[in-house]
């Protein structure tokens, strides 16, 4: 009889599963990743920061408000490329704003928005968005402001890409992920847990990023500020290489290393 | 270039060609066919908004011979949940996603495969780089457009 009970309990915990399979009959229990017999994408996506802040929300209180800095970006004679990246961090600044729930920084980081896309020829794609964003922060909906924000950069990156700058486009996503790294840093230093700091081990982002500058055009990346946040984010790949569990230190390193990233072409005339 | 649309989307009504045409007469033939598997993709994941799933704007798509599987490397982050929802502009084909963590092993909790259009919800158990195996099938079309899109929670 216990032999048939536990058969019984056996069918009874697998049909739930087999029915939450359905007809999948194709997705196999594994793969050999090192032999991977069909197509390997090679597109890659980046998450936005709002997908990593929510985590970080879930694990504790972090203080957002604290986290925003508002930066001059008005000096629009700087090379394209950083006025990419500037973008991308605009843009991180815009999902600081939203976790805070702080609708006056949405307003400025919107309007600030609009002036680096129209120094990057993108004005028109980016202007409704702008708009919606403010709109949406004076109604506290949060959730249409994180939606527009991910569309904005979404737009920015097309746009880019209908226009042969591919590159560009890379760039945005590349200032996109240092801010909301550096912002990730110092929240995680402020009140340390290794649950939180398993947010940063993102080796292969890092390789990537690494990886796309060398291959760009050098008439984009010959540019001191490019080259030096090349150089850091080799410092970054060197200290995520051989760390499994994050320390407090590695997220002190990080910290500073993100910090003197930016300050190379976005902290550089910080308003604060 | 119509005709060829009705009999690539023959369910679908002349405001989806229209609109395709107009889609293939700014950006180009070839996107105007990707943006439809991402559109059903898309339309794979709407019942999710109302759990409180985030969709992302940023996806994958692009163009694959039948059976031959597709490989999308992917970060994700423990505390959150995932859906991956993937499609072709083929009701008629058969659809699959999975999703692997870094040794090769399914970790896909629930699943569905019907009509052209797939999905597999994970909580990532550590936060790093995910594999998702998109499988689109079809006897009547050598090559398949493909969609993938993703929420998180």
């Amino acid at each position: 009889m216990k032999g048939r009970g536990a058969a019984a309990l056996l069918v009874a915990t697998a049909i739930p599963l087999l029915q939450a399979q359905g007809s999948d009959s194709e997705v196999p229990e594994s793969i050999d990743l090192s032999a991977f017999p069909g197509e390997i994408v090679q597109q890659v996506v980046i998450p936005i920061p709002a997908e990593i802040f929510a985590v970080l929300d879930k694990v504790g209180d972090p203080d957002w408000s604290g986290g925003i800095k508002h930066v001059d970006t008005t000096d629009l004679s700087k090379d394209r490329g950083i006025l990419a990246m500037s973008f991308g961090c605009l843009v991180a600044e815009g999902f600081i704003a939203v976790q805070a729930e702080s609708s006056e920084d949405i307003r400025q980081i919107g309007m600030r928005s609009l002036t680096l896309a129209d120094a990057l020829g993108l004005e028109a794609a980016v202007k409704s968005h702008s708009m919606s964003l403010i709109d949406s922060a004076k109604k506290n909906d949060w959730l249409s402001v994180r939606a527009e924000l991910d569309k904005t950069q979404q737009t920015v990156r097309q746009a880019m890409s209908q226009q042969r700058d591919q590159e560009l486009s890379e760039l945005v996503s590349l200032g996109g992920w240092l801010r909301g790294t550096n912002v990730l840093t110092q929240l995680i230093a402020e009140d340390f847990t290794s649950d939180k700091a398993e947010l940063l081990n993102q080796p292969d982002l890092v390789r990537y990023f690494r990886e796309r500058l060398t291959k760009m055009d050098q008439r984009l990346t010959r540019v001191a500020e490019i080259e030096k946040v090349a150089e850091g984010l080799g410092r970054i790949d060197a200290l995520l290489r051989d760390e499994r569990t994050l320390d407090a230190a590695t997220i002190e390193s990080l910290k500073e290393i993100t910090q003197e990233i930016l300050q190379q072409f976005y902290f550089e005339e910080s308003a604060e | 270039m119509i005709g060829r649309l009705k009999s690539i989307f023959p369910k679908r009504g002349s405001a989806l060609i229209a609109a395709l045409v107009a889609v293939s007469l700014s950006c180009g033939w070839v996107h105007a066919i990707m943006h439809e598997g991402i559109t059903l993709a898309l339309e794979a994941a709407f019942p999710y908004v109302k759990d409180g799933f985030k969709i992302r704007e940023d996806n994958w798509s692009g163009e694959t011979k039948s059976e031959k599987p597709l490989l999308v490397k992917h970060q994700l982050f423990r505390g959150n949940e995932y859906w991956f929802w993937a499609a072709t502009s083929f009701p008629d084909s058969k659809v699959t996603v999975g999703i692997f963590d870094d040794s090769g092993n399914s970790v896909g909790l629930e699943s569905f495969s019907k009509d052209g259009k797939a999905g597999v919800r994970v909580l990532p158990k550590k936060t790093g780089s995910y594999f998702i195996r998109v499988f689109a099938a079809s006897d009547k079309h050598p090559k398949l457009d493909w969609g993938l899109v993703y929420g998180y929670r």
